[in-house]
C-alpha cells in the first residue's frame, strides 16, 4: 500500500483550505478521507497530484466549497425551527399584550404603560429581529437584504416612536422619534426598495404601486407631526382666552 | 442499479446511525467502504453529504468523537452516546414504519394503473 509523505499530507490540507474548507473539523476529516482513498488507490508509478486532482474531483458537484457550505447550513438549520417558533410565539404575545394595553389605556385602568412598554420591546428587539434573521436566508442578493434591514429598522423606529408619543416622552413632543423614522424611510428604506424592485420586470408595477402608497403614507404622518406643535399651541391660546 | 442520492440523502442519518450502533466506533472514509460492501455497491454515500450530516450528528450531541493521530493527520472516529442509541432505535423504527408505508401506497398506486 502507498504510504503518503508528510509533504503531500501537508500539500493537500493547504489545499482542501485555499479551496474554502474554513471549519477544521471539517479540514481533518476530508484530509483523512482523502489519505484514505489516495493510499489505497494511487500506485508507485502514478503521478501524485494527478490522481489527487481525480479524486478530490469526486467530492463536489461544482466546487468543494459545497461541502463546507452544507455543513453550515445544517449547523444552522438546527436552530431555524427554534427561532421560527420564538418569532411566532413573540408576534403572537406583541399582539396579545398590546391589546391589553389599549383596553387598560382607553378604561383608565393601570397597568396600559407597563402594558405598551412590554409590547414593543417584544416587537422591536424580538420578533422584528427574528423576522430579519429568518427572512434574510431566503434572500439571495446582498441589495435584497439591506431593504429587509432598512424596512426592519422602519418598523422599529416606528414602534418606538408610537411608544414615545403615547408614553409623552420628552423628546416625543418635538416629534424626533417621528421625524427619525420619516427622514429614514424617505431617504433609505423607500429608495433601496425603489430601485431594487423597478430593475425587475415581474416587480415593477408592484413596486411603483407600493412606493407611491408609501410616500403618501409617510407624508401624512409628516404632516401629522409638524402639524401637532400648532395644534397644541391653539389649544393652549384658547385655554389661556377661557 | 445505483440508488439516486435524492432517495439516499431523507435516510443518510438513520444510515449512519445505525452503522455507528453496530460498529461501535468509525471513521468518515470506514463508513462509506462499510455502506458500499453491505449493499454491494448499490449504495453510494458521498463526501459531499456525509460530513455535513456527521457534524450536524455531532452537534445535536447523537455521537461523540475521539481523535487518533496518524502522522501529520487526525483521524476522527465517531461513536454513539446513550442518547445517539436511543435516537438509533427510534430512527430506524420510524424508518420500517415508512417502508411498510410506502409499499402499501406504491401497492394500490400499482393497482390503480
Amino acid at each position: 500500500m502507498y504510504t503518503l509523505s508528510d509533504q503531500q499530507v501537508e500539500f493537500i490540507l493547504k489545499d482542501i483550505q485555499q479551496k474554502g474548507i474554513h471549519t477544521e473539523d471539517l479540514q481533518q476529516n476530508l484530509l483523512d478521507h482523502i489519505c484514505c482513498i489516495l493510499e489505497t488507490e494511487i500506485k508507485v508509478d502514478d503521478d501524485f497530484e494527478t490522481v489527487y486532482t481525480l479524486v478530490l474531483q469526486r467530492f463536489y458537484k461544482n466546487e468543494l466549497l459545497e461541502i463546507e457550505q452544507e455543513t453550515q447550513d445544517l449547523l444552522t438549520f438546527k436552530n431555524f425551527y427554534f427561532m421560527k417558533k420564538v418569532m411566532i410565539l413573540s408576534g403572537l404575545s406583541t399582539a396579545g399584550t398590546f391589546m391589553l394595553g389599549s383596553v387598560c389605556k382607553v378604561m383608565h385602568w393601570p397597568g396600559a404603560s407597563f402594558f405598551f412598554v412590554l409590547a414593543i420591546g417584544l416587537l422591536s428587539f424580538l420578533f422584528l429581529p427574528l423576522l430579519f434573521l429568518l427572512k434574510q436566508k431566503e434572500l439571495k442578493s446582498l441589495q435584497e437584504k439591506l431593504v429587509l434591514l432598512s424596512g426592519v429598522l422602519v418598523g422599529m423606529l416606528y414602534t418606538v416612536a408610537v411608544l414615545a408619543s403615547v408614553m409623552h416622552w420628552t423628546m416625543a413632543k418635538s416629534g424626533t422619534y417621528w421625524l427619525l423614522m420619516i427622514g429614514f424611510s424617505f431617504f433609505v428604506f423607500i429608495p433601496l426598495y425603489f430601485f431594487n424592485g423597478i430593475r425587475k420586470p415581474e416587480s415593477k408595477i408592484n413596486t411603483i404601486l407600493v412606493t407611491c402608497l408609501m410616500v403618501i403614507f409617510m407624508s401624512l404622518q409628516f404632516l401629522m407631526v409638524s402639524l401637532k406643535p400648532d395644534i397644541q399651541k391653539q389649544i393652549t391660546a384658547i385655554e389661556a382666552k377661557q | 442499479m445505483l440508488f439516486s442520492s435524492e432517495l439516499i440523502k431523507g435516510t443518510l442519518k438513520t444510515i449512519v446511525l445505525k452503522l455507528l450502533a453496530d460498529n461501535k466506533r468509525m471513521y468518515g472514509y470506514e463508513i462509506t467502504q462499510k455502506v458500499k460492501e453491505l449493499t454491494r455497491d448499490r449504495i453510494l454515500i458521498t463526501e459531499g453529504a456525509l460530513y455535513p450530516t456527521l457534524h450536524a450528528l455531532e452537534a445535536d450531541g447523537l455521537v461523540v468523537t475521539e481523535l487518533e493521530y496518524i502522522g501529520k493527520r487526525v483521524r476522527k472516529h465517531y461513536k454513539l452516546t446513550p442518547t445517539g442509541k436511543s435516537k438509533t432505535k427510534e430512527k430506524v423504527s420510524e424508518l420500517i414504519e415508512f417502508m411498510q408505508t410506502m409499499h402499501v401506497l406504491l401497492d394500490i398506486n400499482l393497482q390503480t394503473s
